[in-house]
């Protein structure tokens, strides 16, 4: 049965039940490849359909989601569960499915996803000139069906290559990152030669303590795109509802950060993966911007959020939360030699993993960094600084920003899971912490 | 709902290798939820979800192939098998080493963890109620104090695996869990705090009482109280510290457990997760004579409850550190061929479409013989972490941060005023050296741990007593 048919059964299924309804089926076909120590320790496959039902009766909302193949043994239990609830304070009635298609399918990747054959691919990557380095690399054919009973009838396919490496040199490293919808082996090389010419310098540097403190500080792409991150997280109607935002008491047009800082979701970039014509409620998307020149532009809603806030969906439905497509860090005017140079004396960050908040509200929070982390004297690095973290106000360090760069990386990793296109910031007395 | 016959998975397995795998693996895998979403007094909404498909991992001329389907019919399953060993054969031109299944007590059993409330003999309605109750029973408001805004989030699952292989294991199982997580938000003046919180175990509905989620809740919307109303600025530099053991569970799954999981200190996390600082790490002296970490999958009624892991190898009791020093990893049946031991049964799967990597389950600091009391008396002045909000460790497992959401002054062997955001931060070597004195409880907490590519979060516990660490830095 195709994903198609498998839709229209499910819908079948749940409309003989329940009035209000949207079903989703995503097909995927996805093939992972593992590497460590320069060896690749794992590939991995799925093809799977997953099945989502959201169903709504009498201001109830339930929301079904399987990976399996008895649809009739799942559904069957949508009216006894709804009937057991009691009316929701998220309910909206759908909207009007005002969304189009938009598909990109690249032909290399969709074959490598179904087929498994990579062999040409990871040479063609220059995987096995890396040395000693660990990664992944993801091709990735995804086919969606959205099907409800506000009449929406819509489907688009979407394919992914993207991936990261972590490069070892001695005891240094070096980790960088790509993502796009096309099979672009250039663009994976380049991140693999970034992450190669980190921890290569790093190797060659010496190791220097440094005392806690405010410093001048570069974020790489890869850290940007974690931070943005959680700025878009903030901006999510769902998580200043569920109490987790530090917009909370904010208004759009309200100045939040530096006027250096511009974040738009792109769900119409289709050179971006996680780009879709609609969102999960059938409602069409629209680039936007979610800070602009540092002014705080407005929350990421559906239907729900919307209604219960006061506004319109903004296009970014998933069922209960609001969701970012693609983020996109308007780029700066500063070339990449120019940023070292402008920091001067400072540290040069790349890598960052583990973000947590103390405080969600007031957005207080840590992050460590990883791999090549570099002090800059003079504008030149020279040494490396060992696992430090900046824990300090996410408002407050983007509204420190000095300098924004003009190259942006698209990247999307463990630790940046929207994909995002990002340029190198330069931000001042950022407070960095470290061990004694 | 039906499960495969073991009998379709053997012959999988038996297509594997007469298609050249010198090892195939077959799991059926299922994990059925239902989730309650409750906010500020409202039901939000309730959703089940059912994850079931088949698992099929195999080696092929030393290369690791591993592919997944939700589909149970014969035809895709055996594409499955096809993709497997074409996916290894892709791997074994990279691979300076072989893959190679090290030995481990595989086993033919079958268990389960038997409920004493079964989740599907109570009613949704009950389930509503019982929700809507604990929250009526908070006190959000009180002096200008207001908890704005409670989330909660109830979910139950019913995990079931049917384990076969080439090496003989046929292990079948099932377990339930029970899983609550809520955040509170709270104000007073301009001051805001959150409190996330996450309560789990193996068992059924019983554990809403068991692991008195009501009563929890009720004591974390005080620590919000004082941390807002009654906290005071914390001392910093270096003074000593007691622990409390919800800080010292979360402590040692990070700097014990993590980085004594062999696979990572053998670098095949380390794009990911990391690697450990065990790597390079020569002298096997870790911490004090007071610090013995265990890492136990057997426990009875504890969220990372198993008897055999998902390689079919028996499970038990196994040794980190002992007594201060650095005495032993946890392993897959990959990892032991590598280090020429024996697995001790760490390999463990999120769902059917992921494959069995090595894992935590319920890891703790083995308690001493200190009354808290008894912790508190020889210090003169110090600080008293009860709960935490933000930590992180980094990617060997050495720089650590635990920050205080409730906290105390210690003075003259007392406790004293509360003081708010202590930030506690150490090395993997200074956080165990430190300690001088172990108290005689064991209190568990439920995580979810994250780790592998794409992400596995797995149901742990992590615990300890309360300790007592001389001299430690306070940022």
């Amino acid at each position: 049965m195709s994903h198609v048919e498998l839709a229209e059964k499910t819908a079948r299924l749940v409309s003989s039940l329940i009035g209000e309804y949207m079903v989703k089926v995503e097909a995927v076909n996805w093939l992972m490849v593992k590497m460590a120590r320069g060896e690749i320790t794992v590939v991995q496959s799925w093809r799977k359909n997953m099945i989502g039902i959201y169903a709504a009766k009498d201001g109830k909302i339930g929301v079904l989601s399987f990976e399996a193949e008895n649809v009739e043994d799942v559904v069957k239990r949508l009216p006894q569960l709804l009937a057991k609830l009691q009316p929701s304070p998220f309910y909206a009635p759908l909207p009007e499915p005002t969304g189009k298609p938009v598909s990109f399918r690249d032909k290399a990747v969709a074959e490598a996803a179904a087929t498994g054959e990579v062999s040409e691919k990871l040479e063609e990557l220059g995987i096995s000139e890396l040395g000693d380095a660990a990664g992944k690399i993801d091709f990735v054919h995804r086919e969606t069906v959205l099907l409800g009973s506000n009449g929406a009838e819509l489907g688009y396919e979407s394919t992914s290559f993207n991936g990261y490496v972590r490069v070892f040199r001695g005891e240094r490293s070096g980790q960088w990152s790509w993502t796009s919808t096309r099979y672009e082996p250039g663009l994976a090389r380049r991140a693999m030669s970034k992450a190669v010419e980190l921890a290569e310098l790093s190797a060659k540097l010496p190791r220097e303590k440094i005392e806690p403190g405010k410093y001048r500080v570069l974020l790489s792409p890869m850290i940007v795109g974690n931070l943005v991150d959680s700025i878009a997280d903030a901006a999510n109607a769902g998580m200043l509802i569920f109490g987790m935002s530090f917009l909370q008491g904010r208004k759009p047009g309200d100045q939040v950060f530096s006027p250096s800082l511009t974040i738009h979701d792109k769900p119409r970039d289709t050179s971006l993966p996680g780009f879709s014509g609609f969102d999960d409620e059938g409602v069409a998307t629209r680039d936007k911007p979610i800070v602009e020149e540092g002014v705080f532009k407005g929350f990421l809603h559906n239907s729900k959020t919307a209604k219960l806030l006061g506004g319109e969906t903004t296009g970014n439905a998933g069922w209960i939360m609001p969701r970012a497509f693609n983020l996109e860090v308007a780029p700066g005017d500063m070339k990449p030699g120019e940023m070292l140079e402008m920091l001067d004396n400072g540290l040069y960050l790349t890598n960052n993993w583990y973000t947590r908040f103390q405080n969600y509200l007031e957005g207080l929070f840590s992050t460590v960094s990883r791999d090549a982390a570099f002090i800059v004297r003079n504008g030149e690095p020279v040494a490396c600084v060992e696992r430090v973290r900046i824990a300090d106000y996410m408002p407050r360090i983007f509204s420190s920003i000095e300098a924004v760069g003009s190259e942006r990386w698209q990247i999307e990793w463990w630790e940046v899971r929207t994909p995002t296109r990002a340029p190198h910031m330069l931000m001042k007395d950022v407070n960095i912490s470290l061990p004694s | 709902m039906s499960k495969p016959d073991p009998l379709l998975l053997s012959s999988l397995v038996e297509k594997a290798l007469s298609q050249g795998a010198s090892y195939a693996e077959a799991r059926f895998h299922r994990v059925r939820t239902l989730q309650i979403l409750m906010i500020n007094g409202a039901i939000l909404g309730a959703g089940e979800s059912v994850s079931e498909g088949v698992a099929l991992r195999v080696i092929v001329g030393g290369g690791l192939g591993f592919s997944a389907t939700s589909s149970l019919r014969r035809e895709a399953l055996e594409r499955a098998v096809q993709r497997a060993v074409a996916s290894a054969r892709s791997a074994a031109p990279y691979m300076r080493r072989p893959v190679e299944m090290g030995p481990g007590r595989v086993g033919r059993a079958r268990y389960a963890v038997e409920p004493v409330k079964p989740f599907e003999n109570m009613s949704l309605d009950v389930k509503v109620s019982d929700i809507l109750e604990m929250y009526k029973g908070l006190e959000l408001e009180r002096n200008g104090f207001r908890v704005g805004n409670v989330t909660f989030n109830y979910i139950e699952s019913v995990e079931e695996k049917i384990i076969v292989n080439s090496d003989g294991a046929h292990v079948e199982s099932t377990v339930p869990r029970l899983m609550v997580f809520y955040n509170m938000a709270a104000a007073s003046g301009e001051r805001k705090a959150n409190r996330w919180n996450q309560i789990g175990g193996s068992g059924g509905y019983e554990l809403m009482e068991k692991l008195d989620i009501a009563g929890n809740m009720k004591d974390d919307v005080e620590s919000l109280y004082i941390n807002l109303v009654k906290a005071k600025e914390p001392p910093r530099g270096k003074i000593d510290v007691v622990l409390g053991p919800e800080v010292v569970g979360l402590a040692v799954h990070e700097s014990a457990g993590h980085p004594s999981e062999a696979d990572r200190i053998l670098g095949r996390e380390a794009a990911q997760a990391g690697m450990s600082f065990r790597t390079t790490y020569k002298d096997d002296v870790i911490g004090s004579e007071h610090v013995t970490v265990m890492d136990d999958p057997t426990i009875p009624g504890s969220y990372g409850f198993y008897l055999y892991d998902d390689e079919g190898v028996a499970a038990g009791p196994r040794v980190i550190y002992e007594k201060g020093r650095i005495v032993g990893m946890l392993h897959n049946r990959e990892t032991a061929a590598v280090y020429g031991v024996e697995s001790n049964a760490a390999a463990r799967a999120k769902d059917y479409a992921s494959e069995p990597i090595v894992r935590m389950a319920n890891t703790y600091l083995v308690p001493g013989d200190y009354s808290f009391e008894e912790l508190l008396e020889d210090v003169r002045e110090g600080v008293y972490i009860k709960k935490y909000m933000e930590w992180n460790i980094d990617d060997v497992r050495w720089g650590q941060r635990y920050v205080g959401l409730e906290a105390y002054m210690i003075r003259n062997g007392e406790l004293a005023e509360p003081v708010r955001d202590a930030a506690l931060e150490v090395t993997t070597k200074e956080f165990y050296s430190s300690i001088d004195a172990v108290g005689k409880d064991l209190t568990f907490f439920a995580g979810t741990c994250g780790k592998g590519e794409p992400a596995q979060g797995v149901p742990v516990w992590f615990g300890g007593p309360h300790i007592r660490m001389r001299g430690v830095t306070l940022r």
